[in-house]
């Protein structure tokens, strides 16, 4: 990291700060304030940071991103009616991180459900600003984290998303990331904010797509708060160009009783950073992670998971399954916290990696910290290449080498992928892995 | 009549060791030929060379399959050419629908041939019926390839794989291991259903309990990496009574007089 690549990030941050100042609420500014302050104090993280250890970030820090408004063109609407999951459900679409009304529509017809672009809400009055003010920043806090930090700093566009208590959304909300093809200097910060209400249910599905040659930077944060009883499913899709950088985290936290499943599929991004960090606020909760990530060419894929077994009888289940081909590298480092009094606590984590190439390479870390006594806990991570075996089998009774080969990583990947919910998303995921998949084209004859 | 496949002086080495020392056997077409044999004799790895098993190493001899050079195609090019091993110990493959899987193959196999693929629905017809003959529950068409399969069941499915298949050839690798009476019953009318003046199976196994089922035209012995007897049915039944320690372990021709 060059310190000329981080001061270009604090000269911008506060040249956005102060185009702003005047029209931002006191609490807005102070939060964008504290993000610079935090970012300058950390600094980007180098490999001598624990959580970093596998993954450089000098490619972002020592690029001169920047935020661009980008005027959506006609491809834009191909791409959204592309991907659009069918159903009346709220969609709002983002061009290089910046809103656009044309191609979006917020009302899904739910009563109880409200969903703002962000920017939108941040210059509202009244209960929507208090909102706001209480829940940005609430999981993902600027001091743990460099990345949190510049987003803080740079927060205006993003979502939010509300469910009152007792509401079921019987429609998923979508949120569309697009990167724009052309634009090498974009740098987009998107902030989520989800607040469901106590018994409240939520399916939210966040796409982040990119054309090929665009080389952009996406810095997302999704904070996400389940009330009691509350079940929320959480779905990102990241599929950006395999020019681009992204740095994406999910923070939740999880009321008494609630049920929260993430499903991260990661294929694209010459460098794709994905964290999840959930924390059991309350007993009894549920809490599903799983992830897929599938490598190639020199793709560096990071998954950073922690959860936090802060109250007793919560169950959490994880499993990441990692496809890498070429000299793409895959990491997964996986902690689990089970605090003194969250007795009960029955976790298990798993961590899977197919290598398809000799020099394709997976890093494995799990990190269990168990200080509660009366607790089930597992964990697993394997490392492994294609069943010989298996292969030899499909090939005897007459299907081609590299069309087994699909078939075997396909089945790999299936696990992960048949638990995403929404038939529509996982069609659009089968063809996303379809194109990807080695013998892709020679297996899917 | 030309056979449909010919071994001739097959020296096979595995990690090392020479398991084949020269085999030699003709099977000719609608032939059933019961291939017999104490345990590390050979019997198997026999069988894994034909099907194209890469583990194996040639050191000498040729295989022809209708006239062709077997051992220099590749298992796949080989399942075209219509040979086909049911294996003693079926792979199990999570994720991978067991019907989806079969119909890829076959479906392989006619593009080689010229012939139109069979969609969805028209295979899963012929897959309806075929599994009749092994009276495979139709639900296991659905689940993973031989995922949490019996024992018994996984035999059934090589079967009913062969039946779709149609090969010219099928190896049956100890077939009958692990069965019990009743699905050995099944499994055998499968087999014997399958038999046709086009159709030749190399039958291996240890016991001659499969025979009395599958009625052999030839019975061949391998011991110590060499044919050392070949008859007709009645050898499997002088086997039975007498044990594989009558024909010697191949090191002396004759086998008789090595173990008095």
């Amino acid at each position: 990291m060059t310190e000329a690549g981080l001061q270009h990030y604090l000269d911008l941050a506060e040249r956005f700060q102060a185009e702003r100042a005047v029209s931002a609420p006191g609490w807005l500014r102070t939060l964008r304030q504290e993000g610079i302050a935090q970012l300058a104090r950390q600094g980007f993280p180098t490999s001598k940071n624990e959580n970093w250890k596998y993954t450089n970030v000098a490619p972002i820090s020592g690029q001169a991103f920047t935020p661009v408004r980008t005027v959506h063109e006609a491809g834009v609407e191909a791409a959204v009616a592309r991907l659009a999951l069918p159903g009346t459900g709220p969609r709002l679409v983002f061009v290089d991180g910046w809103f656009v009304r044309e191609l979006s529509h917020l009302d899904g017809g739910i009563a109880g459900l409200s969903v703002h672009s962000l920017r939108d809400a941040l210059v509202k009055d009244g209960e929507l600003l208090e909102t706001l003010e209480a829940s940005v920043g609430r999981r993902a806090r600027a001091e743990e984290h460099p990345f949190v930090a510049l987003n803080a700093a740079l927060l205006e566009e993003g979502a939010l998303v509300r469910v009152a208590p007792g509401t079921v959304c019987t429609e998923p909300v979508q949120l569309l990331f697009l990167t724009h093809g052309d634009n090498h200097v974009a740098l987009s910060s998107p902030r989520v904010v989800v607040l469901a209400g106590d018994n409240s249910e939520l399916t939210l599905v966040e796409s982040y797509m990119g054309s090929a040659p665009g080389v952009s930077f996406t810095n997302a944060v999704t904070e996400v708060v389940l009330g009691a009883g509350a079940k929320v499913t959480h779905v990102k899709l990241q599929s950006e160009s395999e020019t681009a950088f992204h740095i994406g985290s999910l923070h939740v936290e999880q009321g008494r009783d609630s049920r929260f499943a993430s499903h991260l599929i990661s294929l694209g991004g010459a460098l794709a950073r994905n964290e999840v960090s959930t924390t059991f606020a309350a007993q009894g909760g549920e809490c599903i992670l799983n992830g897929l990530y599938v490598g190639h060419g020199s793709q560096h894929l990071d998954h950073w998971t922690n959860l936090d077994h802060a109250h007793p009888r919560c169950t959490s289940r994880e499993l990441y399954k990692g496809v890498l081909d070429d000299t793409s590298r895959g990491t997964f480092h996986g902690k689990v916290l089970v605090r003194p009094d969250a007795q009960q606590t029955d976790s298990r984590q798993s961590n899977r990696n197919l290598l398809l190439s000799e020099a394709a390479m997976a890093d494995a870390r799990p990190q269990l910290e168990i200080l509660a006594d009366d607790v089930k806990c597992a964990h697993g991570a394997t490392v492994g290449r294609l069943d010989e075996q298996a292969l030899f089998y499909l090939r005897s009774r007459g299907i081609p080498r590299a069309e087994a080969e699909w078939l075997l990583t396909h089945a790999f990947a299936s696990e992960v992928v048949g638990a995403v919910p929404l038939a529509a998303l996982r069609a659009q995921v089968e063809e996303l892995l379809g194109r990807k998949l080695p013998g892709a084209k020679e297996g899917r004859a | 009549m030309k056979p449909l496949l010919s071994i001739k002086n097959l020296h096979v080495r595995v990690a090392g060791r020479e398991v084949l020392k020269g085999i030699d056997l003709e099977l000719m077409p609608g032939e059933v030929h019961a291939i017999m044999g104490p345990n590390g004799s050979g019997k198997s790895t026999l069988s894994q060379v034909l099907s194209g098993r890469e583990t194996y190493e040639v050191l000498e001899g040729e295989v022809l399959f209708d006239g062709k050079n077997l051992l220099s195609m590749q298992p796949e090019d080989r399942a075209h050419a219509g040979v086909f091993m049911a294996f003693q110990y079926p792979v199990e493959i999570p994720g991978v629908g067991n019907l989806h899987f079969l119909r890829t193959a076959l479906n392989a196999r006619r593009r080689t041939e010229g012939k139109e693929e069979l969609d969805a629905m028209d295979f899963l017809q012929l897959a309806r019926e075929k599994s009749k003959l092994v009276e495979l529950d139709p639900t296991f068409m659905q689940r993973s390839v031989n995922e949490g399969f019996s024992g018994g069941e996984k035999k059934r499915n090589e079967i009913f794989q062969m039946a779709v298949l149609e090969p010219k050839l099928a190896i049956l690798d100890e077939t009958d291991s692990g069965l019990d009476i009743d699905a050995l019953r099944i499994v055998s009318g499968g087999i014997n259903a399958l038999r046709s003046a086009e159709r030749s199976m190399l039958v291996i196994t240890h016991y001659q309990r499969l025979l009395e089922y599958v009625v052999p035209d030839k019975v061949s012995v391998l011991a110590g990496g060499k044919i050392v007897r070949t008859g007709g049915r009645e050898l499997a039944l002088e086997l039975e009574k007498k044990g594989y320690a009558w024909l010697g372990d191949g090191r002396t021709p004759g086998g008789k007089e090595a173990r008095p």
